[in-house]
């Protein structure tokens, strides 16, 4: 959780690489699976390449499915989910439940002050701050701190995080394959038993968290502006880490009650990859956690974005260099036309033979740097976006004209069958690639098994992108690649420094 | 040599046990046993072309995937007086600016229909080529490779592209104020040295295609590099193409490779402040380190991780965990291989905090010099160095990519072997000992990138303070 992740910016360069989403046949023989009474999902591969195992759990919850008094809940509980359980993390639980409820009281009656705004008593919430200080610090007395990192780290765990997107929220670790019973233990422990300690100071760390990875940004605060422009209706806008007002109005009540309903095994998919014996792993994850209750299921969202009925252009003005941001609605996973954008996706914005790298990079020389991927997640309808650094002294208007007249081409000239050829190719290299590491293939496993329903989704994938044809691309660049379907980003250039001494 | 590695497996006894233990008690993680896993460090096969190249090789026919690497000894601190920036430009423009028989496009044309991947960049005193390639095309990928080591093309076009973007990349270098601060420092701490010299766009306007034919001339030649290759392939098909390709390039002048000087070592404070409208101040401070070769390598591992090189590192517990002051904080000795390496320490918080919290980064730094560690501490750290040894193994492209570098940078040859047991030796009194002698808080170098106006101390307190006119 050093670097909790969550999907922000990663998106301009990590994402860019959709189309890499598939895999071998292989992959079919591989992957070994198990359903247990109470809803749980195990996803296994076994790979002797070296005495390691890789472990992620996805629950399929995420920020979308927050209501609007909970917006940035996912990833604050994310965190909280690291500070232990009732027997882990704690010198005496016991003692310490009452010194909690207690905090919490406190903290309600001081969100509730704070809550008046200018109306707030001062003097009043001056003394529930420092009571609820004194509360944690007398709390603390009973806390192992970070007794899960210190578990894993002793014996050898690497990578220990976790990251919560828009669709759901992972939990990850590797480690010597002999401790994989370790693994089994904590994390059965923090499905069934977390405990939010240290909830308050943890919340303080998470404003700081979306001070550096927004406010101090400018290239993510416009990231961030873009995607809330674009979902007027639908939860998709609204940032993960949650806007900052949100963040001061989380409590711990809030976050137990996100935790209760969704943290549950229906909602979670279990991926173990490396050195393992499958047989043996599926008793020892029905030893540990076949014992936990189902939850709710998390609900579909049922809102939906209305048709756009015409551009819609945000700016950010920074202390930055110019960006440029063009976004237009899609489908999500699943649908056949989120398939023909893949393939549009590496034609326009894969490597140096893409159609945006030689037209803006190499021959116009208007940008320095374009890559196309999709965001904000994948479950529901979203963006297929075109992102540009302008090239000095060029602008963004400049920028954005010539990459319309990209997106026009596709619409006007079919594509050659070598470009297609080329992205099947690229598919053949990435379906060998992806299975080179067990987090890799755990990861992959759980994303697509949580977002597309099957992990199948990648076996099948290959043989989807072989029966677009240049019509297909046609056809969905006509429709969706429209004016009023589109939106605009830019940032524009304010540079004015802090005051001089 | 095929690719294996010895372990035992848990036993097929504690298998059976399993089963039965449906409604037994679940173990406890604070407590709990486990099979033994012992773990011999994998080795890769050492050949010689036959003009003396060393090549790593270690086959696995997992997947049908090549990769090849060559390291070089070239980089940055290369660089001619007033032409800052010419290693990576060289670096860049292997690759990007075509070879002799293929223009610039077709290059790119060819390499990513059959989906093989050269990449070349050159950093400080490393310079790397890497091939990947599915096994069907190992044979074309691999004559491109050589070709975009020894016949570059440097298409002017292409070379005037990549100007213009380091040009544009110096414009954008202020946006982002961590990688302000991370330049400042290093620039503070290796003053006067090569390392602490960034590309100006002057330096990179100087530089033109003559210069990195010339820089190509001297430094990519079969005795400046160490091959490394993994994969599905095999051998001797593998030895016999390197050695048509590679092996039979013998350079026309011997190897002279230019005396950069070495760092020196000088300790003292500044105070370095940039201006930012920012409501997050990012902090950067430390001072120049140690090199691999320090007896105290060991125990500075250690020191790293009790330090600021875990989630319950000193600086994290403190300024994260318990005081909810920062997201990211931490500490760490980058171990220099041919120059001095540095201590830099990193976090950022909101601006009303910011002296608070520089005074206690210097205070936790300081006071790994004052008392030993506790056993505690110095057990996790060394248990999770020692226990987590094995993740540096876990690809057969990592393992012998790992022996090339040890071998590049003359490293001796048990480093690998024994480097648990060393960890395993360290005691409190080294630890201390080592603190004492490669800490220096008196000499910090500090970096503030924000808007002092909301600062809640005068950075005065932390020294003399200079401000940067940032470029």
């Amino acid at each position: 959780m050093k670097q909790t992740l969550h999907y922000l910016l990663t998106g301009l360069l990590l994402l860019c690489c959709l189309v890499s989403q598939a895999v071998a046949a292989g992959l079919e023989d591989k992957v070994i699976e198990h359903s247990y009474p109470n809803g749980l999902k195990l996803l296994m591969v076994e790979r002797h390449t070296s005495p390691t195992v890789s472990a992620w759990i996805r629950f399929k919850v995420g920020s979308v499915n927050e209501r609007s008094d909970e917006r940035g809940i996912a990833h604050l509980l994310e965190h909280m989910l690291f500070k232990g359980t009732k027997t882990l993390g704690t010198r005496n639980y016991a003692a310490e439940a009452p010194l909690l409820q207690k905090i919490e009281q406190v903290a309600q009656r001081m969100l509730a002050e704070e809550a008046k705004g200018d109306k707030a008593d001062k003097s009043k919430l001056e003394q529930q701050r420092s009571e609820l200080a004194g509360l944690e610090k007398k709390a603390e007395k009973y806390v192992i701190k970070d007794e899960f990192f210190d578990l894993y780290a002793r014996n050898g765990g690497v990578g220990y995080n976790a990251f919560t997107a828009r669709d759901g929220t992972t939990y990850l670790i590797s480690l010597p394959s002999n401790k994989l019973e370790l693994w089994a233990a904590i994390e059965s422990d923090r499905m069934k038993n977390a405990v939010l300690r240290e909830f308050y100071t943890e919340r303080s760390v998470v404003m700081e968290e979306r001070r550096r990875s927004y406010d101090a940004e400018p290239s993510a605060k416009l990231w961030e502006t873009f995607v809330a422009a674009a979902y007027q209706a639908h939860p998709y806008g609204q940032p993960t880490i949650g806007w900052t007002s949100d963040i001061k109005q989380l409590s711990r009540t809030k976050a137990e009650s996100f935790l209760h309903r969704y943290y549950a095994p229906n909602n979670a998919v279990i991926a173990v990859v490396g050195d393992i014996n499958p047989a043996q792993v599926i008793r020892l994850v029905e030893r540990y956690f076949g014992s936990i209750k189902p939850g709710s299921p998390v609900p579909v969202v049922a809102t939906q974005e209305e048709p756009q009925q015409g551009e819609r252009r945000v700016e950010v003005l920074g202390d930055a260099e110019p960006e440029l941001l063009l976004g237009f609605h899609k489908p999500g996973i699943g649908a056949p036309d989120d398939i023909v954008f893949d393939v549009i996706s590496a034609i326009l914005g894969q490597g140096r033979t893409s159609r945006l790298y030689r037209a803006l990079v190499l021959q116009k020389q208007l940008a320095t740097q374009v890559s196309v991927f999709d965001a904000p997640g994948s479950l529901y309808p979203n963006l297929l976006v075109l992102y540009a650094a302008p090239r000095a002294p060029h602008s963004a208007a400049e920028v954005e004209q010539a990459l319309l007249e990209e997106l026009e081409r596709l619409k006007r000239e079919p594509v050659s069958t070598r470009e297609l050829e080329q992205v099947l190719n690229q598919l053949e290299y990435e379906e060998a690639r992806r299975m080179g590491t067990n987090g890799g293939l755990a990861r992959n496993l759980t994303e697509y098994e949580a977002t597309a329903g099957t992990w199948r989704y990648m076996t099948t994938y290959r043989a989807k992108v072989a029966r677009v044809t240049p019509a297909d691309i046609q056809r969905v660049a006509r429709q969706y690649l429209t004016r009023e379907n589109r939106l605009v980003g830019v940032l524009t250039t304010d540079k004015t420094g802090g005051k001089q001494l | 040599m095929t690719f294996r590695i010895r372990f035992f497996l848990i036993s097929l006894l504690a298998l059976l046990c399993c089963t039965s233990l449906q409604a037994a008690e679940l173990a406890n993680p604070r407590s709990m046993a486990f099979p033994p896993l012992t773990f011999a460090v994998p080795k890769a096969e050492r050949a010689v072309l036959q003009n003396g190249t060393p090549v790593y090789l270690l086959q696995d026919h997992e997947l049908p995937l090549v990769t090849v690497t060559a390291l070089l000894h070239t980089g940055s601190v290369y660089d001619p007086p007033g032409k800052s920036g010419l290693a990576a430009l060289t670096g860049s423009q292997l690759r990007g600016g075509g070879t002799g028989a293929l223009t610039p496009a077709q290059l790119d044309g060819e390499l990513e229909f059959m989906a093989s991947s050269i990449e070349s960049s050159f950093g400080t005193d490393l310079g790397s080529v890497t091939m990947t390639s599915l096994a069907k095309n190992l044979p074309r990928s691999l004559q491109l490779f050589s070709d975009i080591l020894f016949k570059p093309r440097f298409d002017e076009h292409r070379l005037n592209v990549a100007r213009q973007q380091v040009l544009d990349a110096i414009r954008r270098q202020n946006d982002d104020p961590k990688e302000l601060a991370d330049r400042e420092l290093r620039k503070a701490i290796y003053a006067g040295h090569p390392l602490g010299l960034e590309p100006t766009a002057d330096s990179i306007k100087a530089i033109t295609r003559t210069d990195l034919q010339a820089f190509q001339t001297q430094f990519i030649r079969p005795d400046t590099m160490i091959l490394a290759v993994s994969g599905d392939f095999e051998r001797s098909a593998m030895l016999a193409q390197l050695n048509q390709l590679i092996g039979s390039i013998v350079p026309a002048k011997p190897l002279a490779l230019p005396v950069v000087p070495q760092v020196t070592p000088s300790f003292s404070p500044a105070v370095l402040y940039a201006p930012k409208q920012i409501n997050q101040t990012v902090i950067r401070l430390g001072h120049l380190g140690i090199t691999k070769d320090d007896p105290d390598l060991y125990a500075v591992r250690v020191l790293d991780f009790i330090l600021g090189g875990s989630f319950t590192s000193r600086l994290m517990m403190e300024i994260r965990t318990n005081q909810g002051l920062a997201y990211n904080v931490g500490s760490s000795f980058d171990v220099g291989r041919h120059f001095i390496g540095s201590f830099t320490a990193e976090t950022e918080t909101r601006a009303e905090k910011t002296g608070k919290t520089i005074g206690l980064m210097e205070t936790i730094i300081a006071g790994m010099q004052q008392h030993p560690v506790s056993p505690d501490e110095l057990k996790l750290a060394k248990e999770s160095i020692i226990n987590s040894f094995l993740f540096g193994f876990t690809t057969p492209a990592s393992i012998v990519l790992q022996q090339a570098r040890l071998e590049f940078y003359s490293y001796p040859a048990d480093y690998l072997d024994r480097y648990r047991d060393r960890i395993a030796a360290v005691t409190r009194e080294d630890l201390l000992r080592a603190a004492r002698k490669h800490l220096h808080p008196e000499a910090f170098k500090l970096v503030v990138v924000g808007d002092q106006q909301h600062f809640d101390k005068p950075l005065q307190q932390f020294g003399k303070v200079t401000t940067l006119s940032l470029p």
